[in-house]
């Protein structure tokens, strides 16, 4: 036990002898740049730290991260550096550079260093060293992805020295790309950089578009000849798209080879400026109120001499034809060269990409107008019942999905459990409504029609009373979060593809039902002849209720799908009426595949208008609505049409 | 009966259906040769209604000094004759011809957006050439037109007057687009659609995405139609700043009453005589009367287009009572109330559609403006501004369902009552 106490007291008494250990080796180093540690400069301080560097010691990445934080002292008696942290105003915990703590002690007689931001950017740029060289894998990847942000000339040593120790292939392979990124714009020679441009041949990254488009910038200058220049690339005529009269005459002027133009306003202003007892010029003010004559006013001001003359339209063409413009590279001709035909082959394969995608986001609309039409495609394709509260059932179905995540706060249940319930709930609704309105009318196309309106303005205003106005939100399970990325370009969400997987179920469910079932063979008996139907032993009310149930039951569960994607809101079943009805019109009544090929010419087709007009979905939809009036003008029946006796059902 | 499909009905009972219609309708019309008038003695008794009831609000109106009824009351009254007239056309193009159009809301529309595009064009410049005769020198038609079109597409941040606005400066011109645009759109719709054969409830979704597509576009904002803000101020008449809106409202008011009178007139004209009983008959049978030889497709596309003409006469004398028009008035479901106006009132008889239009959005304004009292039934308080149109969906299914003639069908059992 004394003996412990011993090792203690020496340990104690051992502490402020450390402190003053002036002979520690990164003491010396720091003691040999003293002065210029002490009075950091951005242009001095650099050989400091390459000493701190240069020395090899473990103890110098401390000394860095330490000071740039100002966490860094100094002894004013001694000179010696300490490490300290404040502990309230007046008194710091010091530690010695090489680790040992000191103790706490008034801050008098010592002084704080506080390197400025830009001496901050030098520590930095040095620390990066020491992170790329670390012994963690998550150390050297986010000092690659600081790297990345914000790319510095002072990386690229670091940079190529880490490469060559990096262990994973991996986070060598990114150091590679990253070095090569940074060699384009920081490269010695033009050869570095030409070099480097061509390892991205045909690379997708924004990064390396962002990196290449400065160098490929251009500038307009003026001369009375084109010098003798690689970096000029053509000679521009004013008066063209692009270099417009204006721009050519303002170039002039700048350069002061032409005075600069009267503005408009400014004959304005020179007329106010001349009125004198009611008249400008000895003309009446009253009678300026037309461009010829305040024109005509100045020029009498003109002829006085009290105003400058404009330059007339010849004077303007005569200034500009005595020189020539041309356009020229603001940077390295061969390097600017080099990075334009990279960059022409990488747009190109941007551009196939694009397509790709738009292709992609075309099919996703595609399979949500298809699984908003599916239902449709029952009651209206099979039965010829028009349903317009059809896209209520939709909303009934995406608000069931709601209230079960009220009760199961689980994600993936509760949409698990929203699936079938939607669906008996909506099958219900759509029962009940058969039976009590439809059943009525069968024979009365149009008065269907308008009860379901009813129907549709009741049910939505009723959701609207029950649940707010507001957009109630139905979450998706986390596992449906994010999108798949296959490129920078081309990605899609989970969440599309499972509604585009979950449309390609109800279809296999619709073909397998209608044609594999019994009850498939008398809902399509019914169809095609109900009396013969009947005579037959099938009961064609049951099949008709059940039909229209089955119809209903499925823009339940199109609800829950929709309303993962979209907001669920009472008005969400009318957003899509008419699109999946015209879905439903444009493939041809009473063939599923003809909706699904509606499906996809209607949601490519927006997609198209979209592209073209890449601001507006509201003219897309709109052009895309004009496109189906005139197509059904030429395919009356649609896409895929009836013939023979079903034709006439 | 109920189980059949439409297939066989076709065969079976719609032409029955379609002699029980005639015959009913024979009746009415009565012998070629006494008069217009004498032969629809109904058309008599609307007018006198009309100008009894317009006589009436106009002496107790705060215009002429009794005040019994508001301004703002004055102004519904005036609105409900439009959507009186607007009812009307509707009627002959669904009730008498069988075409249940979901777009006529949206001719509606494009009359109000032609009148407006006037009234505020005429009223900024007004306000503009006032701003700038302060300035030191007089402004130049430019500057004026510069100013106007600040002023008026500011909120949908441009400043230059679009090419349909080519015209905004000149009342005729645009009275004659009040006409000309809604008629042209029609009669170019109508054409596609008419002769593709597109007949039923595939023609009604066509004019319903009609209807759609013209709402979004104009929910743009550069259609050049200020977006989803519309056209606002119009109650305001150029011209007329001191005049009181007491005044303007009767103006309007006797406006719309002329208008729907000359409109009831001249719908009774079109419904009666040969033109009536062969669009009749269309709505009866249509592969019947192409048989005979008509030309089924010029009588449909003359009812659509005229109609839609109408129906823009009633929104340009509606929408400057209103004072706002804006995209939203014209979405699909303003058509489908339109429809329902017409099918509550009785469709097939025109004072049946002025009772509909009148009855329904009369008793809308009393529910939706909150002055229908609570209904408390104890476990739960019935608010009517949410719970009205739940109650006007169901019954509109009710009125389908139990009642196809509507509220005019009541009339039937009084004439029954009168001739046993």
């Amino acid at each position: 036990m004394s003996r412990l106490l011993i090792i203690f007291w020496c340990l104690i008494c051992a502490v402020p002898v450390a402190a003053q250990d002036a002979d520690a080796p990164i003491q010396q180093v720091m003691q040999a740049h003293a002065v210029e540690l002490a009075k950091a400069s951005r242009r001095t301080i650099q050989p400091a730290i390459d000493a701190l560097i240069d020395s090899g010691l473990p103890a110098a990445q401390m000394v860095l991260e330490r000071w740039q934080a100002k966490e860094m002292w100094q002894d004013e008696a001694t000179g010696l550096f300490v490490f300290a942290e404040e502990i309230d105003r007046d008194t710091i915990r010091i530690f010695d550079v090489s680790g040992p703590d000191i103790g706490e002690v008034p801050d008098e007689g010592y002084k704080q260093l506080k390197p400025n931001s830009g001496v901050r950017g030098l520590i930095a740029a040095a620390l990066v060293k020491f992170q790329l060289t670390s012994d963690s894998p998550a150390i050297r990847r986010v000092a690659l992805d600081a790297i990345a942000r914000d790319p510095k000339e002072s990386h690229l040593p670091a940079l190529r020295d880490a490469i060559a120790v990096e262990p994973s292939p991996n986070l060598a392979a990114q150091m590679e790309r990253l070095e090569r990124l940074l060699t384009i714009p920081f490269g010695a020679t033009e050869e570095d950089q030409i070099d480097a441009i061509a390892y991205f041949e045909g690379d997708l990254g924004v990064d390396v578009r962002a990196a290449l488009n400065p160098l490929v910038s251009t500038t307009i200058k003026v001369a009375k000849a084109p010098p003798e220049d690689p970096a000029v690339i053509r000679v521009l005529k004013p008066g063209t798209d692009a270099l417009p009269k204006p721009d050519a005459y303002a170039l002039l002027v700048a350069d002061d080879l032409a005075p600069p133009l009267i503005p408009d306003t400014a004959v304005r202003e020179t007329l106010i400026a001349n009125i004198e007892d009611g008249k400008v010029a000895g003309v009446q003010v009253a009678t300026l109120s037309t461009v010829q004559a305040r024109n005509a006013a100045f020029a009498t001001l003109v002829a006085e001499g009290r105003a400058n003359p404009a330059a007339t339209e010849q004077e303007i063409d005569d200034r500009l034809d005595a020189y020539q413009f041309f356009e020229l590279y603001t940077g390295a001709p061969a390097v600017a060269l080099a990075a334009q035909s990279v960059l022409s082959g990488i747009e190109t394969k941007v551009a196939l990409n694009q397509t790709a995608d738009l292709a992609l986001d075309a099919i996703s609309l595609a399979s949500i107008y298809f699984l908003a039409a599916i239902g449709l495609a029952i009651t209206f394709g099979v039965m010829g019942v028009i349903n317009m509260a059809h896209g209520e059932f939709i909303m009934l179905g995406a608000y069931t999905g709601y209230v079960v995540q009220l009760f199961i706060p689980d994600h993936t249940l509760s949409i698990l459990l929203a699936i079938p319930l939607a669906f008996m709930v909506t099958f219900a609704a759509g029962v009940a409504m058969e039976r009590l309105v439809i059943r009525w009318l069968y024979h009365r196309p149009l008065e269907t029609l308008l009860a379901t309106f009813g129907v549709s303005i009741a049910l939505q205003q009723l959701a609207k009373n029950i649940f707010g106005t507001q957009a109630r939100p139905l979450t998706a399970p986390g596992w449906l979060d994010g999108s798949m990325v296959i490129n920078d370009i081309v990605a899609i969400s989970y969440i599309r593809i499972a509604i585009l997987i979950l449309a390609l179920i109800f279809l296999a469910v619709f073909l397998i039902v209608m044609n594999r079932t019994r009850l498939g063979l008398e809902v399509r008996a019914v169809t095609q002849n109900p009396r013969m139907a009947a005579s037959m032993g099938i009961n064609p009310d049951r099949i008709n209720m059940l039909t229209f149930g089955f119809g209903s039951g499925i823009a339940g569960i199109a609800g829950v799908a929709i309303g993962l994607y979209a907001k669920v809101t009472s008005e969400m079943g009318a957003d899509y009426i008419v699109q999946s009805f015209m879905t439903v019109v444009v493939g041809g009544v009473g063939n599923i595949w003809g909706t699904l090929l509606g499906a996809a010419m209607v949601g490519t087709l927006q997609k198209g208008i979209e592209w073209l007009n890449p601001s507006n979905t509201l003219a897309a939809q709109t052009y895309m609505i004009l496109f189906i009036i005139l197509f059904i003008q030429f395919r009356p029946r649609g896409i895929i049409a009836l013939k023979g006796r079903a034709a006439e059902a | 009966m109920t189980h059949t499909s439409s297939f066989d009905q076709k065969y079976r009972e719609g032409s029955s259906n379609g002699h029980h219609r005639s015959r009913r309708d024979g009746r009415r019309a009565g012998p070629q040769s006494r008069p217009f008038i004498q032969r629809h003695p109904s058309v008599m008794i609307f007018i006198a209604c009309l100008a009894l009831f317009t006589l009436t609000v106009s002496v107790l109106s705060e215009g002429f000094g009794v005040g019994l009824i508001s301004t703002s009351f004055v102004k519904t009254l005036g609105k409900t004759l439009c959507l009186c007239l607007v009812a009307l056309a509707m009627d002959v193009v669904w009730g008498y011809c069988g075409i249940l159009s979901l777009g006529h809301m949206a001719f509606f529309g494009i009359g109000g957006y032609a009148i407006g595009m006037w009234l505020m064009y005429a009223r900024t410049e007004l306000i503009v050439i006032q701003s700038l005769a302060a300035a030191p020198l007089p402004p130049t038609a430019q500057e004026i037109s510069q100013g106007i079109a600040t002023q008026i597409f500011g909120v949908v941040g441009a400043s230059e007057f679009p090419p349909i606005w080519a015209f905004a400066h000149s009342l005729p011109l645009q009275l004659a687009a009040v006409v000309l645009v809604p008629g042209l759109i029609a009669l170019a719709f109508g054409w596609l659609a008419f002769r593709a054969r597109v007949t039923g409830v595939y023609l009604s979704i066509l004019t319903q995405a009609m209807t759609l597509a013209l709402a979004l576009y104009l929910f743009q904002n550069d259609s050049g139609l200020r977006g989803n803000n519309g056209l606002s101020g119009l109650q305001n008449l150029p011209g007329q700043g001191a005049t009181p809106q007491s005044t303007i409202s009767l103006w309007f008011l006797w406006a719309s009453a002329l208008a729907l009178g000359l409109g009831y007139v001249f719908c009774a004209w079109m419904v009666s005589g040969k033109f009536g009983s062969v669009i009749r008959a269309i709505r009866d049978d249509e592969a019947r009367v192409r048989f005979l030889g008509y030309s089924v497709e010029a009588y449909k596309l003359t009812v659509f287009t005229v109609t839609a003409i109408i129906a823009a006469i009633a929104g340009a004398l509606y929408y400057p009572q209103a004072g706002i028009i804006n995209p939203a008035e014209i979405a699909p479901i303003a058509s489908i109330y339109l429809a329902v106006w017409v099918a509550i009132g009785g469709r097939g008889r025109l004072y049946g559609a002025v009772i509909g239009a009148a009855f329904v959005s009369l008793l809308s304004t009393w529910f939706t403006g909150g002055q229908a009292p609570d209904t408390n039934l104890g476990v739960y308080t019935i608010q009517w501004v949410n719970w009205w149109t739940v109650l006007l969906g169901l019954s509109f299914v009710v009125v389908t369902l139990l009642a196809p003639k509507g509220i005019g069908g009541l009339f039937d059992l009084i004439g029954k009552g009168r001739k046993p």
